[in-house]
């Protein structure tokens, strides 16, 4: 019993951790102007208000920064979708001369602090007119979501049994075909959560889309949300409000697609 | 349906610690329809070699022919070969049909063509009533049968297995040795069986090769290789119990070759095929060609029981004689005390005589 406590007592701690930021993100959001800076602080709002919702609409361009978020996002995770799948299943199933260190090269890619690479970026992409787009922003984001995805893909990769692939070259299939037709099928869960992680990294990146993109018309939520921050004045509310709504879709994503995390890859084919 | 040529075959790869030779010019004749199992303790090349066959593994050197075709360099779907994994490598998330016709699809047959051969498999082999179910909701025996139809259904000329029975508990194993016997009566398809298994090899083969160390020791029908072992590996790894070794001498006394080992003389018949110019030599006995006899009868070799085992309907005696220790078969109404002394006999026509004392060491009668 005492353990019990004790397992569900670090769990609690670890929830409020977690949680208790969404909880005032949220909460800040319904409440009216006057009631954010209370002291002591509410912890249920007095009075419930939807004003920074509506100001939020009304008065800034939210559902365009928004829409813009997600064609980037959506586009830059389908390339990194697209190549990092190719190039994880190379580094999983290929033998090769310096194949182990090819891999170690994309995670120290992967390390490399975005902040190194945004000034070099924006000096290449200038040359190829890539900036003030979001074809480019979303070839920027690239550099950190590629290497995320080939290499968390390429243990996924791994792990499907190579019998399942030889069984179906030798059924008549290119390399193309059984990756496509054996392979990824039984990868389904680890591409549904590289993917969503790959559009969260992409969904709250700031540096990159502030310095490749100078067009108002086409900026992404989080530089976008920083223009609600003036010298004088912070609108907390709308703030919290559009942060609450830019949330939304991760939180929904997490949540249809938690039974492909919890659930194991189709075991039974092979043995079992 | 074609033969197989495998034409001085070489495989090496290369590790850390330098090259590893896992296949040395490996040499074979498969005729058409011809049912031939490689044999071999673990790590011996089998595997490699039919890896090759399939074309999952290229050779170091050598060329493999279907049918007086070279198809060394083709890619595997352009063998027209099948092959059954040890591990079924069923597609998890592929019904039965799907799995069965994956093949056929990837060839672009019709899907009238498709349906007929699935059911005609789905007969031959007792699943008809299983293809919408999923590879995990089969039992080991009907996984095993689907992989056998996903292999058999696209007419190969090659039929290749992959210790395909070594996953199933040893009842079923039985049972499916018996069928797939049966099947290669019906179907007559050219198929290479890979085993570890040398019951499996000596029960379904047409021929036998035995492979040690990346090196073919032997290559003949079961009865040749159970009856006269080419080496002294040979002998000790085809038959279960083992073929009893005693290590020794041989020499010529009185005209006659003789073995003599720690507690042991063995006169040797008067005319082996060829005679060794003595020194060391082995010995080499099955359990079921040592007799009990009685104590004044000539040859006769003192020994004691030390375990007796019944095996049903027959009974192993684990005996110790001069300084070392054989296994006699005897049925099982012959019923033997630990510690009580027995005389053994030798058939003469029924020894085996190697030539030194390694593994290798090569058969002299």
């Amino acid at each position: 019993m005492p353990r019990l406590l004790r397992t569900y007592g670090l769990a609690l701690v670890l929830l409020t951790f977690v949680a208790f930021p969404l909880y005032w993100m949220t909460l800040t959001s319904l409440k009216p102007q006057t009631e954010v800076f209370r002291v002591p602080p509410t912890f249920l709002p007095a009075t419930w208000t939807l004003e920074h919702y509506v100001s939020l609409f009304r008065l800034t361009d939210f559902g365009l920064l928004f829409m813009n978020s997600l064609k980037v996002c959506l586009l830059s995770t389908a390339f990194a979708l697209g190549v990092g799948i190719l190039g994880a299943y190379s580094l999983a199933r290929f033998r090769g001369r310096g194949k182990e260190a090819y891999g170690r090269l994309v995670l120290l890619a992967y390390m490399f602090p975005g902040a190194l690479l945004v000034i070099p970026l924006l000096l290449l992409f200038r040359e190829l007119g890539l900036t003030n787009g979001h074809f480019g922003l979303s070839l920027a984001y690239l550099t950190f979501s590629l290497p995320f995805v080939m290499w968390v893909m390429r243990d996924f990769f791994a792990s499907v049994p190579i019998d399942l692939e030889e069984a179906a070259l030798i059924d008549g299939a290119t390399r193309l075909g059984a990756l496509w037709d054996v392979v990824l099928p039984q990868a389904v869960p680890g591409i549904i959560a590289t993917g969503i992680f790959a559009f969260l990294f992409a969904w709250n990146e700031y540096l990159f889309a502030l310095v490749l993109i100078s067009d108002e018309s086409l900026r992404t939520l989080p530089p976008g949300m920083m223009r609600f921050v003036s010298t004088t004045d912070t609108n907390w509310g709308l703030i919290m409000a559009a942060s609450t709504l830019a949330t939304l879709p991760m939180a929904l994503a997490f949540g249809l697609v938690q039974r492909y995390l919890v659930t194991g890859m189709g075991a039974g084919g092979v043995k079992g | 349906m074609a033969n197989v040529r495998i034409d001085r075959l070489h495989k090496e790869f290369r590790a850390s610690t330098g090259a590893v030779h896992a296949l040395r010019e490996l040499s074979l004749d498969i005729a058409d329809g011809e049912f031939v199992s490689l044999v071999g303790p673990s790590g011996c090349g089998k595997s490699t070699a039919l890896r090759i066959i399939a074309g999952l593994e290229t050779p170091t050197s050598g060329r493999i022919l279907f049918g007086g075709r070279d198809i060394t360099g083709l890619e595997p779907r352009d063998r027209n070969i099948a092959m059954v994994f040890q591990s079924y490598a069923l597609y998890p998330h592929m019904t039965v049909r799907q799995n069965l016709e994956y093949g056929l699809r990837k060839r672009r047959v019709p899907k009238p063509e498709r349906d007929r051969k699935v059911a005609e498999i789905g007969a031959m082999l007792q699943i008809a009533g299983m293809f919408e179910r999923k590879p995990r909701q089969l039992s080991g025996g009907q996984r095993q049968r689907v992989a056998l139809g996903r292999a058999l259904i696209r007419d190969p000329e090659v039929f290749l297995l992959d210790e395909p029975l070594s996953n199933l508990d040893a009842k079923l194993r039985v049972h499916m040795r018996a069928e797939l016997a049966a099947l290669h009566q019906k179907v007559r398809t050219t198929m290479v069986y890979v085993t570890h298994d040398q019951l499996e090899a000596l029960t379904l083969s047409d021929r036998i090769v035995v492979m040690n160390h990346g090196v073919m020791q032997q290559v003949g029908r079961p009865e040749e290789i159970y009856s006269r072992p080419a080496n002294r590996f040979v002998a000790e790894f085809i038959g279960t119990p083992s073929m009893n070794m005693i290590e020794g001498e041989v020499s010529i006394e009185g005209g006659r070759p003789v073995f003599n080992g720690p507690g042991v003389a063995v006169a040797l018949p008067e005319a082996p095929p060829r005679t060794p110019g003595g020194g060391q030599a082995t010995l080499g006995v099955r359990p079921e060609d040592i007799a009990l006899v009685a104590p004044d009868a000539p040859g006769a070799i003192p020994a004691r029981v030390t375990v007796s085992e019944l095996a049903g309907p027959e009974r192993f005696h684990f005996v110790s004689m001069g300084g070392g220790s054989v296994i006699v078969r005897t049925p099982a109404s012959t019923v033997l005390h630990p510690g009580e002394a027995v005389s053994l006999g030798l058939q003469p026509d029924r020894l085996h005589l190697f030539q030194g004392t390694g593994e290798d060491a090569a058969a002299l009668r």
